[in-house]
């Protein structure tokens, strides 16, 4: 990899609110492994797990429509996301979209009533997909000056992140569905320790963990169980609303099972920026953490 | 003296909806393909909470359990995990299937109650007012939607997570987060609603 590769970058909404910190630290780690993000002018929301249920399935997929046109007019780079959520709704739309004559011609007349139109063929990526197959290990590894020594981290990446893309030529072909590596291969490129997680793929409840906690809870409890048995420090994850989930519950969880979690969970581009050397809290947001993950702040470099 | 009528499969069963499901619901064109495995229930990580799993749903439809299906709350409960789509050994996508008939579900009032067809309502409003999600009036929206007793039990059974997000900068105090062309956006949104309904042939 010679020059830098340019993104239009789709941060969601998440980025404003519950995941500043995977946005904060995404931004902070790009240029050091040669990724320009150019964000994505005026984006709005993808929809996300409800999107159809409560407006119906053709303005849910204009919602798509109206980023992709926007990406189209910044240019032909891919576009590029850091959430699970928005990357599912908006690469499956984007295919949808550019396979489906009708669906087009439906999206585009809707985009004509903001004088906007998608009739080009971008490509829609995930951003670990683009550390895996564009960035690679060897270019995270030589720009780690703080290696992690010691630290132990369950490698939790949840559903969408990897489901049902990450096995396809669309999404890159860049890993499994049950049994992903990258996030290991992450970890280790920034000298921690990946421990055995057997749950790495597991459900946290996603969306009806927010809307009926009572239903899901036993889901997080495993995960954060699976993660005290491999003894990790910290559990990290590329999902904001895995990282959201499973952090902000384990009040509920240890009062309804009788637990006593208390495991911090960060995103792994946090756990980038620390082993890069970069500020822990303008860089790799560490404050943003509800539950401080004190041992990686103790190897941060002040 | 009039007998009641037997129940018989033409007035229990509503036969012509594997028919309507195959050609209204994504992924329903694919239903044929399924030979009852149960890889998909088998994989479900919240299937025990679930009326009746997603290889069960799926013989619902085919015999034409209308009425059970759409008022199961599988369809609720459904995390979009894609666990039973990647592993379905015939290739269907049953996470597509079970998310749209939970749309058409809510489209021909069967779940006017449900916990999560509320919660899509108030997500909606968010994306459609600013364009953005705002977490924190969409969870509060959602909250006093199942009435002001419960909002405020919720409320205050979540305080504690609220003022952890406040002190770490994750929720913020002011106004939401707006995009700029609102106005574009409405206008876009209101023109596929309208093409939804012009194209819409789907009487249930
Ligand atoms: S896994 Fe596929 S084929 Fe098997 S029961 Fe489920 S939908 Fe049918
Ligand atoms: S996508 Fe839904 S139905 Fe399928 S396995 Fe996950 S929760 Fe179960």
């Amino acid at each position: 990899m010679s020059s830098k590769m340019k993104f239009s970058y789709y941060p969601g909404c998440s980025s404003q609110g519950s995941a500043k910190h995977l946005d904060e630290s995404l931004r902070a780690i790009a240029p050091k492994i040669g990724i320009e993000l150019e964000e994505l002018d005026d984006w709005n929301c993808c929809g996300a797990s409800v999107g159809h249920i409560g407006g119906g399935s053709l303005p849910n997929t204009a919602l798509t429509g109206r980023n992709l046109a926007k990406a189209q007019q910044q240019g032909k780079q891919d576009v590029v996301t850091g959430c699970a959520a928005c990357y599912l709704n908006t690469h499956a739309g984007n295919e949808k979209i550019k396979s489906d004559v009708k669906l087009r011609r439906q999206v585009n007349d809707a985009l004509s009533a903001a004088d906007l139109s998608y009739d080009d063929d971008l490509q829609v990526r995930h951003m670990c997909e683009v550390i895996v197959n564009d960035v690679g290990m060897d270019k995270i590894r030589e720009q780690v000056t703080n290696p992690l020594t010691g630290l132990k981290v369950a490698g939790y990446v949840g559903c969408q992140t990897v489901r049902p893309f990450s096995s396809t030529d669309g999404g890159g072909n860049y890993d499994t569905y049950e049994d992903p590596d990258f996030l290991n291969d992450f970890t280790e490129a920034c000298g921690a320790e990946a421990v055995d997680f057997n749950l790495k793929t597991s459900c946290c409840g996603g969306s009806v963990a927010v809307m009926s906690p009572d239903r899901t809870l036993h889901l997080i409890r495993d995960i954060l169980q699976a993660a005290e048995d491999a003894e990790a420090d910290v559990i990290t994850t590329p999902c904001p609303l895995c990282q959201t989930n499973v952090e902000m519950y384990q009040d509920a969880i240890n009062k309804k099972f009788g637990t006593k979690f208390n495991i911090p969970v960060i995103f792994y581009s946090q756990l980038m920026a620390v082993a890069f050397g970069m500020d822990p809290d303008k860089d790799a947001a560490l404050k943003r953490n509800t539950i401080r993950a004190r041992k990686l702040e103790k190897l941060a470099k002040k | 003296m009039t007998a009641a009528l037997p129940e018989t499969a033409e007035n229990r069963y509503d036969l012509g909806f594997a028919r309507w499901v195959r050609d209204n619901v994504e992924g329903g064109d694919k239903l044929s393909l399924c030979m009852q495995c149960g890889a998909c229930s088998g994989s479900c990580p919240i299937g025990t909470q679930m009326d009746h799993g997603p290889r069960k749903i799926i013989a619902m439809i085919r015999a034409g359990m209308k009425d059970e299906v759409l008022s199961s709350n599988t369809l609720w409960n459904c995390t979009s995990c894609y666990r039973c789509t990647v592993r379905c050994p015939r290739g269907i996508p049953v996470t597509s299937i079970i998310q749209d008939l939970a749309a058409k579900a809510v489209e021909f009032g069967y779940a006017d109650k449900k916990e999560n067809a509320l919660f899509a309502k108030s997500f909606w409003w968010s994306t459609s007012a600013f364009g953005r999600t705002d977490e924190r009036l969409v969870t509060a929206r959602y909250y006093f939607s199942l009435g002001f007793l419960e909002g405020i039990r919720r409320g205050l059974a979540n305080l504690k997570i609220a003022l952890g997000m406040v002190r770490t900068g994750r929720m913020h105090l002011g106004m939401p987060h707006k995009i700029k062309d609102i106005k574009g956006l409405t206008a876009i949104l209101a023109r596929a609603a309208e093409i939804e309904a012009e194209e819409a042939n789907d009487e249930l």
